[in-house]
């Protein structure tokens, strides 16, 4: 980003942040990276699996990027705030279910029901950030409990039983496609990441949570409601979590209490894998939405293609794991060679 | 000097990205003897140690131990060559024993030996029954008082066979029964034959326990290691502080006419403030000066909303207000605090120097639904930025890279940015260089003269008698009055030094403010 301003600042030559360092800063950006990852296992698994870039698979793996990626930008959100997010498969599922009682049970339209659900969903985000902040314990005792809670309650209200005469839009929405091979759910995920990318880097709500995400006591003495602003992340988090559990609710074509797995950890490793792969700080003050995306359609696609070769299922995980380890070393690496060079 | 010293320093550097924190300082030890080392916040004390005890390596110089040079890698060294440190902040290991952690460092000698812990506690309870006290070393150090804490530390420091041992500010958390049973074990280890070195801002402590004295001011000797005979409370001040830096730049502003901004009224805080009462026009600049502890930065706090008032009243515009928090303060009756620690509150180090000077006015600058754009934030903040020269080659550098003073500018920046009608300056100009220091000095004056009051905090004498229309003077959390600047130095640190030395016997409550400070 060269920018007007850097030659009106009088002191140091303007032009030695030329757009010459700044092509070579994104060359080695997280984003630029998953890219090329993205580039080379796609054109891998053309070679090696038949029928990887068919529509088909092509639609089936924008619709589990969909989750996938909201599921890594529900984790974002309160990496930003240095903290974590354990209970988001849980908050997830709870929310679908409630929007399938809603329909079932109560007999609401689906609008109001689907509305229901991310209503719950950031209510349960509020009540997570409310503790964080009232209690002073690190979010991950916090999450790790609710996790437990939530996701208790829902089975025991729910019975564990399903909803599964959902209308036809869920079913509809899970196997609609655009251009023959996008799904639209994969649409909605995008739009909600560009929404993000507008929260954080266009309002003083997203810069806010930065801020308190960085340095709550600098934050604060600047004027910042620190408390409020990480409430908020969390509900953000609330929010996008029972959207992705929405999306897999109209992939499945039904509510299933399992389908995050038991208590939601089944969305533990994607929704770390996400930002982390993309560039989001753990200590919190930095996320990036772009490389959240990218980190997270590379592992659908990872995830995918090795299906496609016929691996194991839980190779794959073992890989994901692997894959987790290695993007952190790299990074490691890339930002003290960005330190050393004084660029970032 | 007469004697042999048993540990020398000599003529040490030690310069950090952008500041020299040591320009050349000597000290030398003696055996059997307790050297005071004094200095206000920013002399160089902490720097000093550090390098002394192997923490930090000196930039140039030298270390001489029994007239050998030495050089220390690393905290180990120095410990292995007898100098022992009690630090200023607790080093224990929670939940470990007493003889444990005195006997920590030992334990590595042999990994999968299993620890003999009648051995332990026998050789424990030895150092333990050298410093009279009655502790079990078998004993959580947890449940200690921190007092004991402290002691348990020095008993460490001396199983480690420490000749030269440093005190840092020993007594800040101790009651006076308890310093002087501390004292009365300093002057037995100095008649053993250890060399002490005591750190303290505690003057009445070095008066009574030290026979020689090192000062260090700015990073200079300002007298190294003389005796402290005949030297009074006063020499103390005069040699911490200093004479007048040249061309102070003070000159007389009247400002009796302009509205008052802020009115503090018999203000009692949370934080143990009492009898608190100040007053601070548009356009003045008023001085709160105060030694370490004695609760200016804390008053701060208080008036900002962060911490509760308890009792008086605070008017601003000559409005009795109720400030319920920081971001009220900042956002409703603007004021402004550029805190002195620039590293932990004043700034986001990981963030851009355009996140930085903009995080007060998003608010003000947003559009509809909080929507707000680089382009606003730079046009607001980019003259403020000019206007001080802050160096850097562009807004979205981080500002963890630029220098402290560089850091300092931007924290005042963000307030000019901000508009603020009050701007509350804490150590604006500790760890700055002398230049950057001049220019921060021009900017405040000019800042006033535009009709902003500032309420100035430092520790720093020259600098409130080159600044401030009035000083107040503050002392265990209570204030002392308030005195008109006339600029003239030797005058003005007199009066200051009368109404500090004016103490009523309430030594104990000073040590309230005082635990996150080091020098």
């Amino acid at each position: 980003m060269t920018d007007s301003a850097s030659s009106a600042m009088d002191t140091r030559p303007a032009s030695r942040l030329s757009s010459r360092s700044s092509l070579r800063l994104f060359l080695l950006s997280n984003e630029f990276g998953l890219l090329v990852l993205i580039i080379v296992f796609a054109a891998l698994f053309h070679g090696l699996a038949n029928g990887f870039l068919s529509p088909f698979n092509l639609f089936a793996l924008g619709r589990n990027a969909a989750v996938n990626i909201l599921i890594g930008l529900s984790m974002m959100t309160v990496l930003a705030t240095g903290g974590l997010n354990l209970a988001i498969g849980a908050m997830g599922v709870a929310a679908a279910m409630a929007c399938g009682w809603l329909i079932e049970g109560a007999g609401l339209a689906w609008p109001l029901a689907v509305l229901g659900g991310l209503a719950l969903g950031a209510g349960l985000g509020v009540t997570n950030g409310w503790m964080v902040v009232k209690t002073g314990l690190h979010s991950f005792i916090i999450t790790l409990a609710t996790m437990s809670i939530f996701f208790g309650a829902m089975i025991f209200l729910s019975q564990g039983e399903s909803y599964r005469a959902l209308p036809a839009v869920f079913s509809d929405l899970g196997r609609a496609r655009v251009f023959t091979f996008v799904s639209p759910m994969f649409l909605i995920a995008v739009g909600t990441a560009l929404v993000l990318s507008v929260l954080y880097r266009y309002t003083v709500q997203g810069r806010e949570m930065l801020a308190a995400g960085a340095r709550p006591e600098a934050a604060e003495m600047s004027g910042v409601r620190v408390e409020r602003t990480v409430i908020a992340c969390h509900m953000l988090s609330g929010l996008l979590a029972a959207l992705a559990a929405l999306l897999l609710t109209a992939r499945n074509g039904a509510a299933i209490p399992s389908m995050a797995g038991q208590l939601g950890q089944d969305w533990l490793l994607p929704a770390f894998l996400g930002p982390v792969l993309g560039g989001t700080l753990l200590q919190g003050g930095k996320v990036s939405v772009l490389g959240t995306c990218l980190g997270a359609f590379l592992v659908t696609m990872l995830t995918s293609g090795l299906l496609l070769m016929q691996v194991g299922a839980f190779w794959v995980q073992s890989f994901l794991g692997i894959l987790l380890l290695l993007a952190v070393m790299i990074d490691k690496g890339r930002r003290s060679y960005l330190r050393r060079r004084n660029l970032a | 000097m007469n004697g042999e010293a048993i540990f020398e320093a000599r003529d040490i550097v030690k310069t950090f990205p952008g500041v020299k924190a040591l320009g050349g300082v000597g000290l030398s030890l003696m055996p059997g003897s307790i050297h005071a080392l004094l200095g206000e916040n920013g002399a160089g004390k902490s720097t000093l140690i550090k390098v002394v005890t192997g923490v930090h390596r000196p930039t140039s110089g030298e270390l001489r131990l029994d007239g050998r040079s030495v050089d220390f890698g690393n905290p180990r060294d120095a410990i292995a060559a007898g100098i022992g440190v009690v630090h200023q902040e607790r080093n224990l290991i929670p939940r470990f024993s007493v003889a444990e952690n005195i006997h920590f460092e030992s334990f590595g000698a042999n990994r999968f030996k299993p620890i003999d812990y009648r051995r332990l506690n026998e050789s424990a309870a030895e150092w333990l029954r050298m410093l009279d006290l009655d502790i079990d070393p078998a004993m959580s150090v947890t449940e200690l008082s921190t007092a004991r804490m402290q002691l348990v530390e020095i008993a460490k420091a001396l199983s480690q066979k420490s000749r030269v041992l440093l005190l840092d500010e020993p007594t800040a958390s101790l009651t006076s029964g308890e310093t002087d049973t501390l004292f009365e074990i300093l002057r037995r280890l100095r008649d053993n034959g250890t060399s002490l070195v005591f750190v303290s801002h505690k003057l009445e402590e070095v008066e009574a326990l030290c026979d020689r004295v090192t000062v260090l001011r700015d990073g200079q000797n300002a007298c190294e290691s003389q005796s402290a005979e005949g030297l009074t409370r006063k020499d103390y001040v005069r040699l911490m502080i200093g004479r007048a830096e040249s061309g102070s730049g003070w000159r007389k502003r009247d400002t009796r006419a302009a509205p008052q901004v802020l009115g503090l009224d018999d203000v009692a805080s949370g934080l143990g403030h009492s009898g608190v009462g100040l007053s601070v026009r548009a356009g003045e600049i008023v001085g709160l000066y105060g030694l370490v502890g004695a609760g200016r930065t804390e008053l701060a706090r208080v008036i900002l909303g962060q911490e509760p008032v308890t009792q008086g009243t605070v008017r601003i515009d000559g409005e009795a207000v109720r400030v319920a928090d920081v971001s009220e303060a900042i956002h409703r009756y603007r004021l402004g605090y550029v805190s002195e620690d620039r590293k932990g509150e004043g700034l986001i180090l990981q963030h851009s120097v355009l996140a930085n000077a903009g995080v007060p006015i998003w608010r003000k600058l947003a559009g509809r639904f909080g929507f707000l754009s680089d382009a606003t934030v730079r046009a607001a903040v980019l003259p403020y930025l000019t206007r001080l020269e802050v160096k850097t080659p562009s807004l979205d550098q981080t500002t963890a890279n630029l220098s402290g003073g560089n850091q300092q500018k931007i924290s005042v920046a963000k307030w000019l940015a901000a508009g603020v009608r009050l701007l509350i300056v804490d150590e604006p100009t500790v760890g700055i260089d002398i230049k950057t220091k001049a220019y921060l000095h021009d900017l405040l004056r000019e800042l006033a003269d535009g009709g902003t009051a500032i309420l100035l905090i430092s520790s720093d004498m020259p600098e409130i008698v080159a600044l401030a229309d009035r000083i107040v003077v503050m002392d265990a959390f209570r204030t002392k009055g308030s005195i008109e600047n006339d600029g003239d130095y030797t005058t003005m640190s007199e009066k200051i030094m009368t109404r500090i030395q004016d103490r009523t016997p309430s030594g104990t409550s000073s040590g309230i403010g005082e635990t996150a400070r080091c020098a």
